[in-house]
């Protein structure tokens, strides 16, 4: 009986813990974390112990530092101990004595604030001994390695990925061998010695782990709350987005050259303030601290817990410390053993701790194999659809109550708001785009169609930037937007969708359509991360304005706005990818075939919806093939055939003409 | 025209999806021994995904693909390809860095074992004079009417029963278009079966002994070739209702 | 004119060394040109062929302190050590490809890239358990035998023989892939692979086989790196492999003459380069080359495919 109680209970628990909102949870588990990591020191007793939960520490900022570049920015980099070893070593040449340049007066300043003091040696000249104080380094490391980060991440970001992988190789190569052989600098491999300690207020932290244990908390906490704020946040969603799809990305507004330097910056502060920490506590710095196998290391970490999870990447960062610390020298005791208990001489003199790489080499190849999200993916609270939403009827909504959409165009409708002139586009010889000509006026709707491979689709890529045309111009409001990048186009009032649908697939549905916002909000680093009233207000009403969107379409996505798209039904993730490109607030929509694989009642809500967006003034572009749509809600058709635009006018004088049927059905042929 | 022969090809109430998108709702036709038999259809009808089913490359969530009366629908390419179906895909994919020559010489890899490929070599040559000038010649260095030729000459070097032509106009200018189209014709005045996928319901038609007409994964009309080009549903087909 | 005979020594030894690297690289290039992946074990798999070969010539009575072969018997060890090694690091190749590799193969992104990182590591560290942590030598099989060329330089037996094995082995591999039907096969598959398939060839045995010849080159330049250096260890693979990487990349990735110009071309830079700038040097030096093409002219010299953004 009370065995089943007991069952009972800790399911009830369960459940009742899974049914808390994500803020609530964090409230509670925030103070019992903080209180157990507080109190651990003490609890332990055992000075040895602290020290080794110390050096966890580090091990804990480096994964959560490469977490945001790997994990949220999806950028691989594979040096990262590079930027480790420039906080490490900045730190420590100005906190020893490797250092010493003759004594000028433009040093005194510097020996006034206590930074550096004068050697007097008599018989020769005077020179500056540095001793430059812990706690400003941690920021001034943190600020270069993040220039360093944003000057080798300028030339090197648009990479592919395996190829952004290998040059980030070859840069972590290269600052070991240069610490290695700049022995001026870094004293070689010898490494510097004899760094200076922090001191807090007059105590001097020394060799007693216990400071360093509570400071490296107060780092780990910190960075943690930073990750995560960062996270929620208008960066994180972009550099999620950017993960899932940079092209699609940079079609909502996602400058992707700004985000990812600013990934990789804000990666490698973290790594040097790592670097900076762990040389004080040890007091040494040697090259070999800094090698390949290094940065593995903590991508084993990233890669265990689960790229982008911060909670699995700091437990995975702990147990890869525990691992090599602790784990493997106890089974290495077992293992002598077991070798002395069956007389074997390999057992008895093996050392685990030579196996940790293979152990490294084991966990990514089978984490890869098996389980790419990680042990412990990132929370994604997917509320289930109750017995109700299941069984409701669909019903519709409307764009009516969108005004927030409404497009501010100087002038009224009707006057030309984008001009496309002589465009000219060729791929490999062939023209897709021949001399196109086009005027699109304000609160118009105009559709394009053609026969495959006419070079519609092409036309929108031009029109939104994904191309740059070899001549012609482009002009939105008078602005020549022909050849600037997608995300600039996108803040001048153009939005699309995709043929083949592009969403953030692992991203949910309100998660896509705040990206879609992205250009209409203003948070950067600084307030995603202190979240002051105004960016609160700013994401409260981005959230408003998303419910709204999904609103358009009646009960068919509310219900589902916390699920991930790539588990939608097709016409759910093409209307995710409608609200999406409203978010964005556009003056021009370009809609690519959004009628595609949808049944006739779902077209026909679709064109109530294309009504609804002409009644809020948005001009439409719209390329589609099934033909009844657009006769009917087409003000103008426009005809493309190789490229060329062969007829335009009123749908039903297009219909009928001749050489617009001849595209479609072809030429009748000469001979019988 | 040659009275067709038995049913080689056998495409029966095949359903495809992709993702969740329903894309073949249950289409069937079959193709005889002898015959050209096109298949017409716009944009997003599905046409292309019902060659791929054909060749192996896309699996059928329901119904079955029957090739001299044996299921094919579960087989690999490679294996398709032996049992005699030969492909002119969509867009040429002629191998750009290799020779015509060695483009002919892929075209009989599932024969290579056999010795000697002079006989399909001059078919090929006779077909198509312009491929023997230039034999040397790197294949992604020709034009696209030229790419045309040497795709259908490396499917015909297998001696296949079936030739599977996914959209051989695409790209084309007319002129050309109307040369490859009689070529097709003198192919299989020469014995081979054919079966087009054709957006150019007209020149497809003008070839053709039979036609099917598909519309959103289904097969709306169909009949011999003559009569659907005169059938002013084509036309609704392809232009929306009028 | 002491300064001529100094640089045509090192010369010399650059394009020596650059035959090692030109066939570390043309596997590495061949399986990046078949299924664009940046296959990290190659390097190790080269590693390990040395510690193959050591094993292998062990087996055969021949060990560091045995004395140097001549005439017919060195011919035949050659012959067995080359047959031998070659056989099994093309077969490690072939299961890691199986095992590891082929699972992943329609993930995109960079997960196959990290398993073989993995993978690197498990061999790596195999080896090191196995052999230890010092350096081995490696039998000196190759008689002492040089013969001078201008002033100071001269050029050794030794290097004599591993051009002409190279060459050899080049010819060898520019046959198969030019003139037979299987490595038209396979440069048809790199080329279209979708294609390839529609001409009913199969692509898995394809990729297994494009494995087992890269890997059987890399155990061939196992061979070299233990004959020429006289030794091996756990950690040769690594810098090594980063610089036959780098002479992929500089020759253009995917091309196979390219990973030969790109060898010799980086063999050169390290001899020249090490008597410039000091040997301690010569690795800044080439992973500065690495960077500097891929964000320059990221399809090397004669690349055909450049990696452009995703």
């Amino acid at each position: 009986m009370s065995a089943l109680a007991g069952r009972l209970g800790a399911r009830l628990g369960r459940a009742r813990w899974r049914a808390l909102p994500i803020a609530r949870r964090r409230q509670i588990m925030t103070p019992v974390l903080l209180a157990i990591g507080l109190a651990f020191p003490f609890l332990t007793g055992n000075a040895g112990n602290v020290d080794a939960a110390a050096n966890a520490f580090t091990y804990v900022l480096l994964a959560l530092g490469l977490n945001i570049v790997v994990g949220f920015a999806g950028l691989l980099d594979l040096g990262y101990a590079a930027f480790f070893a420039i906080g490490a070593y900045g730190y420590g040449i100005a906190a020893s004595g490797q250092l010493k340049p003759a004594w000028s007066s433009l040093w005194a300043p510097l020996a006034w604030a206590g930074q550096v003091s004068r050697l007097v040696v008599p018989g020769q000249p005077d020179t500056v001994q540095f001793h430059v104080t812990f706690w400003p380094m941690l920021a001034v490391t943190a600020i270069v390695c993040a220039v360093f980060g944003m000057l080798f991440g300028a030339p090197t970001l648009r990479l592919r990925g395996d190829y952004l992988a290998i040059v980030t190789l070859g840069f972590g190569e290269i600052v070991p061998v240069v610490a290695r052989n700049w022995e001026g600098l870094t004293n070689g491999a010898q490494g510097l010695g004899g760094i200076r300690t922090p001191t807090l207020l007059g105590y001097d932290f020394g060799f007693s782990p216990y400071p360093y244990y509570f400071l490296g908390l107060a780092l780990v906490t910190a960075a943690v709350w930073i990750s995560i704020r960062l996270q929620e946040s208008r960066v994180g969603r972009a550099w999620m987005a950017i993960r899932e799809d940079e092209l699609a990305a940079g079609a909502m507004g996602v400058n992707h050259v700004h985000y990812k330097l600013l990934a990789f910056a804000m990666g490698a502060a973290v790594g040097g303030l790592a670097g900076t920490f762990y040389v004080a506590k040890l007091t040494t710095a040697t090259p070999d601290m800094f090698t390949f196998p290094v940065s593995v290391m903590v991508l084993v970490m990233v890669v265990l817990g689960g790229l982008g999870s911060i909670r699995g990447v700091v437990v995975a960062a702990l147990f890869v410390a525990f691992l090599q610390s602790v784990l493997l020298q106890d089974l290495t005791e077992y293992v002598h053993a077991l070798g002395r208990l069956v007389g074997s001489d390999f057992l008895q003199r093996l050392e685990l701790i030579t196996s940790l790489e293979l152990i490294f080499g084991l966990i990514l190849v089978l984490m890869m194999i098996f389980r790419r999200e990680g042990l412990w993916p990132a929370v994604r609270k997917v509320s289930a659809l109750t017995r109700e939403q299941q069984a409701a009827a669909p019903s519709r909504g409307s764009a009516v109550d969108l005004e927030w959409a409404r497009p501010q165009t100087a002038g009224g409708p009707g006057r030309p708001l984008l001009q496309i002139e002589a465009l000219r586009k060729s791929f490999g010889g062939v023209a897709a785009a021949d001399e196109i000509t086009l005027t699109v006026h304000a609160g118009e709707l105009v559709s394009v169609i053609g026969p495959n491979g006419s070079g519609k689709t092409t036309l929108f890529n031009l029109i939104t930037g994904l191309i740059s045309p070899d001549s012609g111009s482009i002009r939105l409001e008078g602005h020549e937007i022909g050849g600037r990048p997608s995300h600039e186009i996108v803040t001048r009032g153009v939005a699309r969708t995709f043929q083949n649908i592009r969403l953030f697939n692992n991203l949910s549905v309100m998660e896509n359509l705040l990206v879609g916002e992205h250009s209409r909000l203003e948070a950067g680093v600084l307030g995603a991360i202190l979240r002051p009233p105004r960016v609160r207000r700013e994401e409260e009403r981005a959230v408003e304005r998303a419910l709204q969107a999904v609103s358009m379409f009646g009960n068919r996505l509310l219900p589902r706005i916390d699920h991930p798209v790539y588990g939608l039904s097709y016409a759910n993730r093409r209307r995710t990818e409608i609200a999406r490109a409203i978010m964005t607030r556009p003056k021009l929509l370009l809609l690519d075939e959004p009628a595609a694989g949808m049944n006739p009642a779902e077209t026909l809500e679709l064109m109530d919806l294309i009504h609804g967006f002409r009644g809020l003034g948005i001009t439409i572009i719209l390329i589609e093939h099934k033909l009844d749509v657009v006769m009917d809600v087409s003000d103008r058709v426009v005809v493309l055939d190789h490229g060329v635009k062969i007829a335009e006018g009123a749908p039903a004088q297009v219909r009928s003409d001749e050489r617009v049927i001849e595209a479609y059905l072809g030429r009748r042929r000469r001979a019988a | 025209m040659r009275a067709p022969g038995e049913v080689l090809l056998d495409f029966r109430d095949v359903h495809t999806h992709y993702g969740a998108l329903h894309v073949l709702k249950g289409v069937s036709y079959q193709i005889r021994e002898g015959e050209i038999v096109s298949l017409l259809g716009g944009n997003a009808s599905g046409k292309s995904t019902t060659m791929k089913t054909v060749l192996g490359l896309v699996r059928p969530s329901e119904g079955t693909v029957g090739f001299r009366g044996e299921p094919i629908h579960g087989l690999r390419t490679s294996e398709i390809v032996k049992r005699g179906i030969a492909p002119v895909p969509e867009g040429r994919r002629v191998f750009p860095r290799m020779t015509i020559l060695e483009n002919l010489e892929m075209g009989r890899y599932t024969r290579r074992a056999e010795p000697g490929w002079d006989a399909e070599l001059d078919r090929v040559f006779g077909l198509f004079p312009l491929l023997k000038e230039r034999r040397h010649q790197l294949a992604g260095t020709m034009s696209g009417g030229e790419q045309q030729m040497l795709a259908i000459g490396r499917a015909l070097m297998t001696r296949p029963t079936l030739l599977c032509m996914d959209e051989p106009s695409m790209g084309l200018a007319p002129r050309l278009v109307e040369e490859v189209f009689d070529i097709i014709r003198a192919i299989n005045e020469q014995g081979t079966t054919i079966f087009v996928i054709e957006q150019n319901v007209n020149m497809a038609l003008s070839i053709a002994h039979r036609g099917y007409v598909l519309q959103m994964g289904e097969v709306v009309l169909t009949g011999a070739a003559a009569e659907l080009l005169e059938n002013p549903l084509i036309q609704k087909a392809y232009l929306g209702s009028g | 004119m002491s300064g001529l005979d100094v640089v045509l020594q090192q010369v010399v030894n650059g394009l020596a060394l650059g035959m090692m690297y030109a066939l570390l690289a043309l596997g590495f290039t061949m399986v990046y040109g078949i299924i664009e992946l940046i296959n990290f074990s190659h390097f190790s798999v080269f590693m390990t062929g040395t510690f193959v070969g050591l094993t292998v010539l062990n087996l055969m009575g021949v060990t560091a302190v045995s004395r140097s072969l001549t005439g017919l018997a060195l011919v035949a060890t050659l012959v067995v050590l080359f047959a031998a090694t070659m056989a099994t690091t093309g077969l490690l190749g072939v299961a890691i490809e199986r095992i590891c590799l082929r699972p992943l193969r329609n993930v995109s992104g960079t997960a196959p890239m990290i398993t073989t990182i993995g993978v690197a590591f498990i061999l790596i560290n195999v080896m090191l358990l196995t052999w230890g942590p010092q350096a081995q030598r490696f039998p000196s099989l190759l008689p002492n035998w040089r013969w001078p060329l201008l002033g100071t330089a001269e050029i050794t037996f030794k290097q004599v023989v591993l051009f002409v094995v190279g060459m050899v082995l080049m010819v060898i591999l520019s046959h198969l892939v030019k003139r037979t039907t299987l490595g038209k096969a396979m440069r048809a598959t790199a080329q279209d692979p979708d294609a390839a398939r529609m001409m009913g060839i199969d692509v898995d045995r394809v990729v297994v086989l494009t494995f087992f010849l890269g890997s059987a080159l890399a155990g061939a330049g196992s061979l070299f790196f233990g004959l020429y250096y006289g030794f091996t260890g756990y950690y040769v693979g690594y810098t090594t492999g980063l610089r036959a990487f780098t002479s992929a990349v500089l020759g253009g990735i995917g091309s196979i003459p390219g990973a030969v110009l790109g060898g010799l071309f980086i063999g050169l830079v390290q001899s020249l380069g090490g008597q410039l700038l000091g040997v301690k040097w010569t690795d800044v030096m080439i992973f500065s080359i690495l960077i500097i093409v891929m964000v320059l002219r990221p399809s090397g010299l004669l690349g055909v495919r450049a990696p452009q953004k995703a």
